[in-house]
C-alpha cells in the first residue's frame, strides 16, 4: 500500500488530472479509479484527494459541477478545463522525463 | 494574466461565501461516505458496519476541512477577522485597560496631529485654487518682486497659460462702521483670478479687463472672514460700496471660506484689491518691486519647459531698466509642492522641534499601553500556555496579541484626530498678536489622514509587539501548573525598563520646556531700556498723500500740544518706531566717518526718527547733552542723538557731544552734530545683544511713510488715558487709522515666540510628565499587588510598615533616578540646537532649568509611588497569607 507522502510530490495531482481527463468524475470514483488502475497499489487516503482536489480547482485546472451518480446520489463532479488540459500535457511529459532519468540510474546501478 | 486573475477571483470569492464553500465540502464529504457506505453494503456489510467501515477509512473530516482552507489560502485573513473579534470580546470584559490605555494614545495622537496640522497648513499646503497642481511659484532676476512692467510683459509673452501679480506688503485703512483700522490687503494684479481660480461663496472675482492698474480700477473682492465678522455677514453686500484709504470701492464677490490664500503660511489677506498707483505709488516705476509672481503652466507644459519658455521671453531688458537682469529664472516650483517650506527656515525648524517633542510623546503613550499590556501579558500567561499546549504556533499567537495592539490603536487615533480638530478649531480663535492676519482651519485633509493611518500602525506596533514577544515566550511547564515565582521578586523586568525610558523622554521634554519658560520670565525681567509701565502708544496710519511734509509735522504737533493738556499725561510726543513694536525702525548698515577727523569705519546700526520729548516721554535715560526741539527742522543744522554703546565703541572715552558724524543721506552724506547721548536699550527683539544706535529728529529727516507713533507718558494707568488718546486723534483726524494700546500690550509681538515656544513645549512636557507618571504608578502598583505574599511574610516575620513603605519607595526612587541621570545627559544634548531661541546670557544648559526639572521629577516620582507604597503597607499578613 501506498501512502500520499510515499508517492512523489506532485503525482497526486498528476493522477487526478489523468483520471479525469476521459469524462467528470466525483471524489469517490477518482480515488477508486486510481485504486483500480494501479491494481490496488495506490491507495488514495481522502485526507490527501480533497485538499488536493480543492487546490487543483483554485489552480483553475478542474471545473466542479453538481451530478448524480450511478446509484442515484447528488454529487460533485469534477471534469479537466481547457488550463486543465495543458497542465496535464506538461505534467505528464515532465513525468515521462523524470521516470525515464530515474529508470536509466537504477538500471546503471544494477 | 486572465489566470491569474481568475485565481485571485476565487480567493475573493471563497474569502467572501466562506460559509457557503465550507458547508458544499462539508456535503462533498458526506456524499463521498454515503458511496462508500453504498458499496460496503453491497459487499455485504449491515449498515451499522458500512458506516463504521467507511468513518475509519476516511479519517477525520474536521482535518480534511482545516486542509482544503489551507489550500484556499485566505486563513490568514480569516484568522484576523477571527481575531478583531476575539480580542474586542476580550478587550470589552477589561474596560478599565481599555480607558486607561486609549486615553494615553489618544492625549499622544492629538499632540501629534496638532502639530501635523500646523505644519501642513503653514508650511506644506499650496493654496486653495483650480488645478492647484497646475501653478508654480515664480522668482526671477535675484529678488522676491519685480517690476510693473516686468510682470506685464511676462504675462503678455504666453510663455505661460497666465502670469499673476500680488502684494502683501502694504496697507489700507478702512472706515468701518463705527471706526478706522488699518488692513493688509492682498494687492493683486488684474489678472489674478483669471489665472490662479480661486473658489468664490458669491459674486465674482474681477476680470482683467475691468480691473487693470492703468484705469485706476475701484473694485474689491473680500474675505469669507471679514465679510462675517466685520460686514456681520451682510446678504446684500455685493454691489455695496466699502471706502479704503477714502476711495469709494465696490464689493465684487465674496470668497469661499476656510481657502488658503495664495502668499502661504497661513497668512490670510481680508480684502484683495487690484494693484493701482492709488495703492502703490510707485508701482510704474520701471525699477519698482511691485509684485510677487504666480503663474499657471499652459496644458500639457512640463515645470522644465515652463521655467525655460519663461527665462527666454525674460532675456530682453524692458526701456527704463536700469540693468537689473531678469534673465535668470531662480525659483519655479509647484505651488502644491512642499518646496516653499524652505522659504522660512525659522518656523519650519521650530515645527520640526515640536515634531520630535511630540513623537517622544507618543513614544511615552506608546510605552504606558504597552506596560498595561506586559501586566495582562503576565496574568494571561495560563490561557497563553494552555493554546500552546493545544498547537496554537507562535506566530499566530502573536498574530492575535498584536491584533489587541490594533484595537487599542485604532480607537486611540480615531479619539486623538478627533480632540485634534477640536483643538485646532479652539486655536483658530484665538487671535494672536501678529501684524499679519492669520488663519488655521480645522480639517481633515488626505495627509492629515494618512498621517493618522501611519501614527495608528507605529502605535499598535509599538504598543503590542513588545508584551506579545514576551508573553508568547515559551516556557509552557511552569506556566501551566500556574508556577509563579512568586516570592523571588524580579526588580529589572521590561516594565521597569520601560518607566525608565519614559522618565528620561519627558525629562527631556520637560527640561526644554523649562528652558523656555525660563526665557519667558528673563524676558518679562529683561532691562529693555526704556518704560513700559507708564507709557501708552497709539499706531498711526494716515491715508497716503493726505498730508505734505510740513503739514503732517504741524498736525503732530498740535496733537502732541492736545494730549499734553490732559489731565494725568505728562509728555507726549512721535516717532516713526517703537523699539521691541511691530515697527521698530530701521537697521542701517553704513560706512561713517567722524567729521574732525579719523578713518570711516563701517557700522551696522539702529536708525529711529523721534520728536522732541521722546526720551523723557519714553522714560530712557539722557546722558549727557540736550533731546531734540521743535527748533530742530529742516534748513537748520542736521543734529543726531547717539546711544551710550555708540558712543563707547566710536568715541573712546571722548565727549561726543559736539563732535560731527558723517552720516548716509539721499545723494552724499551730510553732517550731523551728536547733540546728546541716551542709555542703551533693547531695539528689536528682546534676545538680540546689545545694538548700536542713532536718533535723528524726526521734524528735521521725517520721510514720507503714512506710519507714525504717537507717544504718551502719564501718572495713570496706562489703559485709563489710551481712551483719551484714541478719541483726540479721531477727532483730529478722521481718516487715519489708529489703534491705541499701553506700552506692554504693544510689545506682545516682541514677546510672542518666547510665550508661543514656552506654551507649546510646557503643554508638551506637562503631558510628557504625566504620561510617565502615570506609568510609573501603574508598575508600581502592579509590583505591590504580585508581592502582597511576600509582604505578608516579611510583616509576619516582623517587618515594620515604615521598612515595607521604604521598600516599595526605594525601587520607585531607584527607576525614577535612573531615568532622571539619563535623561539629563540627553536634555544637555537636544536643546543646545534650541539656543538660538533664547534670550542672550540663559544657556542651554541652565543650572535653575536642569536642577528644578530634576527636583519636580524626584517629587512627582514619589508622589506616583506613594499611594501603592501606602497600600503595600496596609496588607495584613494574616489574609495575605491566608490567601496562599
Amino acid at each position: 500500500m501506498s501512502r500520499p507522502s510515499d508517492l512523489i510530490q506532485g503525482t497526486l495531482d498528476l493522477l487526478i488530472l489523468k483520471t479525469v481527463a476521459l469524462e467528470p468524475k466525483h471524489g469517490w470514483a477518482i480515488a477508486k479509479r486510481i485504486q483500480q488502475m494501479s491494481k490496488d497499489v495506490l491507495l488514495i487516503t481522502q485526507g490527501s484527494l480533497y485538499p488536493a482536489l480543492h487546490r487543483l480547482e483554485q489552480q483553475g485546472w478542474l471545473k466542479a459541477q453538481a451530478g448524480v451518480t450511478e446509484t442515484g446520489r447528488e454529487a460533485k463532479f469534477y471534469a479537466l478545463t481547457a488550463a486543465g488540459r495543458k497542465q496535464l500535457a506538461r505534467e505528464l511529459e515532465s513525468w515521462e522525463r523524470l521516470s525515464t532519468a530515474i529508470g536509466l540510474v537504477v538500471r546503471e546501478a544494477e | 494574466m486572465r489566470r491569474w486573475l481568475d485565481r485571485v477571483w476565487r480567493r475573493i470569492q471563497s474569502l467572501t461565501r466562506a460559509r457557503q464553500v465550507d458547508r458544499a465540502l462539508r456535503r462533498e464529504i458526506e456524499t463521498h461516505l454515503q458511496i462508500q457506505i453504498d458499496e460496503n453494503v453491497a459487499a455485504g456489510m449491515s449498515p451499522r458496519e458500512a458506516r463504521a467501515a467507511a468513518l475509519r477509512e476516511f479519517g477525520s473530516a474536521a482535518i480534511i476541512e482545516e486542509q482544503c482552507r489551507d489550500t484556499r489560502r485566505v486563513s490568514f485573513v480569516e484568522n484576523v477577522i477571527r481575531d478583531l473579534r476575539y480580542t474586542l470580546r476580550s478587550l470589552a470584559r477589561q474596560p478599565l485597560l481599555v480607558i486607561a490605555a486609549t486615553t494615553s494614545i489618544a492625549v499622544a495622537v492629538a499632540a501629534n496631529a496638532t502639530i501635523f496640522n500646523l505644519a501642513n497648513q503653514l508650511l506644506l499646503s499650496g493654496p486653495t485654487a483650480r488645478r492647484v497642481d497646475r501653478l508654480v511659484y515664480i522668482r526671477m532676476g535675484n529678488g522676491s518682486h519685480v517690476s510693473y512692467n516686468r510682470w506685464k510683459a511676462l504675462n503678455e509673452s504666453g510663455a505661460l497659460a497666465g502670469v499673476a501679480g500680488y502684494q502683501i506688503e502694504i496697507e489700507v485703512n478702512w472706515r468701518g462702521p463705527d471706526r478706522s483700522a488699518s488692513l493688509m490687503p492682498l494687492a493683486v494684479t488684474a489678472n489674478f483670478f483669471d489665472v490662479v481660480g480661486v473658489p468664490l461663496a458669491m459674486g465674482r472675482g474681477f476680470a482683467a479687463a475691468e480691473a487693470a492698474a492703468e484705469k485706476h480700477p475701484t473694485v474689491v473682492v473680500i474675505s469669507h472672514r471679514f465679510w462675517q465678522t466685520r460686514l456681520a455677514g451682510d446678504p446684500e453686500i455685493l454691489g455695496k460700496v466699502l471706502v479704503f484709504n477714502g476711495q469709494p470701492y465696490t464689493v465684487l464677490g465674496v470668497l469661499a471660506p476656510g481657502l488658503r490664500a495664495v502668499p502661504g503660511y497661513g497668512i490670510a489677506p481680508e480684502v484683495y484689491l487690484p494693484v493701482s498707483t492709488e495703492l502703490i505709488p510707485d508701482l510704474m516705476h520701471p525699477n519698482g518691486a511691485a509684485v510677487q509672481l504666480i503663474g499657471r503652466l499652459h496644458d500639457g507644459q512640463s515645470l522644465g519647459d515652463g521655467r525655460a519658455a519663461l527665462a527666454s521671453v525674460a532675456q530682453r531688458p524692458l526701456s527704463g531698466e536700469n540693468g537689473r537682469s531678469y534673465a535668470a529664472v531662480d525659483r519655479f516650483v509647484r505651488a502644491d509642492g512642499v518646496d516653499h517650506a524652505s522659504d522660512f527656515p525659522g518656523i519650519g525648524s521650530f515645527l520640526a522641534v515640536l515634531m520630535v517633542a511630540v513623537g517622544l510623546i507618543l513614544a511615552i503613550a506608546c510605552a504606558n499601553v504597552a506596560g498595561l499590556l506586559l501586566a495582562r501579558g503576565t496574568v494571561r500567561r495560563r490561557e497563553i500556555a494552555v493554546r500552546v499546549a493545544l498547537g496554537a504556533s507562535r506566530s499566530r499567537l502573536l498574530q492575535q496579541l498584536l491584533t489587541e495592539g490594533l484595537w487599542l490603536a485604532t480607537i486611540g487615533t480615531i479619539a486623538g484626530v478627533v480632540l485634534s480638530l477640536v483643538l485646532v478649531d479652539t486655536l483658530s480663535r484665538i487671535a494672536l498678536p501678529l501684524p499679519i492676519p492669520f488663519e488655521l482651519h480645522a480639517t481633515l485633509d488626505a495627509r492629515l489622514m494618512l498621517y493618522a493611518v501611519v501614527l495608528l500602525a507605529v502605535t499598535a506596533i509599538l504598543c503590542a509587539l513588545v508584551p506579545a514577544l514576551q508573553a508568547t515566550r515559551p516556557s509552557l511547564v511552569p506556566a501551566l501548573k500556574q508556577e509563579e515565582p512568586r516570592y523571588a521578586y524580579r526588580r529589572w523586568t521590561l516594565r521597569s525598563v520601560l518607566v525608565i525610558g519614559q522618565v528620561a523622554v519627558a525629562l527631556v521634554l520637560l527640561v526644554t520646556a523649562s528652558l523656555f519658560l525660563r526665557n519667558l520670565s528673563r524676558a518679562g525681567q529683561v532691562d529693555t531700556g526704556f518704560d513700559t509701565a507708564h507709557t501708552v502708544v497709539a499706531q498711526v496710519s494716515f491715508v497716503e498723500g493726505h498730508y505734505t511734509r510740513e503739514t503732517r509735522a504741524d498736525f503732530l504737533e498740535s496733537v502732541v500740544g492736545r494730549l499734553r493738556a490732559l489731565p494725568g499725561i505728562v509728555a507726549a510726543t512721535y516717532s516713526t518706531g517703537v523699539p521691541l513694536a511691530m515697527r521698530s525702525g530701521m537697521t542701517t548698515g553704513a560706512d561713517l566717518r567722524i567729521a574732525e577727523g579719523g578713518e570711516p569705519f563701517h557700522a551696522m546700526y539702529q536708525v529711529n526718527l523721534v520728536g522732541p520729548e521722546y526720551f523723557t516721554t519714553m522714560g530712557i535715560r539722557l546722558i549727557r547733552g540736550r533731546e531734540f526741539a521743535l527748533t530742530d527742522r529742516p534748513g537748520a543744522r542736521g543734529v543726531a542723538i547717539i546711544n551710550e554703546s555708540f558712543a563707547r565703541r566710536f568715541f573712546d572715552n571722548a565727549d561726543p557731544v559736539g563732535r560731527h558724524l558723517l552720516l548716509p543721506g539721499p545723494g552724499k552724506p551730510y553732517p550731523a552734530e551728536i547733540v546728546g547721548v541716551v542709555a542703551d536699550g533693547k531695539y528689536r527683539t528682546v534676545g538680540e545683544d546689545q545694538q548700536l544706535a542713532i536718533y535723528e529728529p524726526f521734524l528735521q529727516r521725517g520721510n514720507r511713510g503714512r506710519f507714525v507713533h504717537v507717544l504718551v507718558r502719564t501718572t495713570d494707568r496706562p489703559d485709563a488715558v489710551a481712551h483719551d488718546v484714541q478719541r483726540v486723534l479721531s477727532e483730529m483726524d478722521s481718516s487715519a487709522a489708529v489703534d491705541v494700546q499701553p506700552m506692554q500690550a504693544a510689545l506682545a509681538f516682541a514677546f510672542m515666540p518666547s510665550r508661543l515656544g514656552a506654551g507649546l513645549l510646557g503643554t508638551l512636557g506637562a503631558l510628557g510628565l504625566a504620561l510617565a507618571m502615570a506609568g510609573l504608578y501603574a508598575l508600581v502598583s502592579y509590583a505591590v499587588s504580585r508581592r502582597t505574599g511576600e509582604i505578608g511574610i516579611r510583616m509576619a516575620l516582623g517587618a515594620s510598615q515604615g521598612a515595607v513603605l521604604r521598600m516599595v519607595l526605594v525601587d520607585a526612587a531607584l527607576m525614577a533616578a535612573i531615568g532622571v541621570a539619563i535623561g539629563l545627559g540627553t536634555a544637555r544634548l537636544v536643546t543646545r540646537p534650541l539656543s538660538m531661541f533664547l534670550v542672550s546670557g540663559l544657556s542651554a544648559s541652565d543650572p535653575i532649568a536642569l536642577v528644578g526639572t530634576a527636583g519636580l521629577f524626584a517629587l512627582v516620582s514619589l508622589a506616583a509611588a506613594w499611594m501603592p507604597a501606602r497600600r503595600a503597607m496596609k496588607i495584613d499578613p494574616v489574609s495575605a497569607l491566608r490567601a496562599e
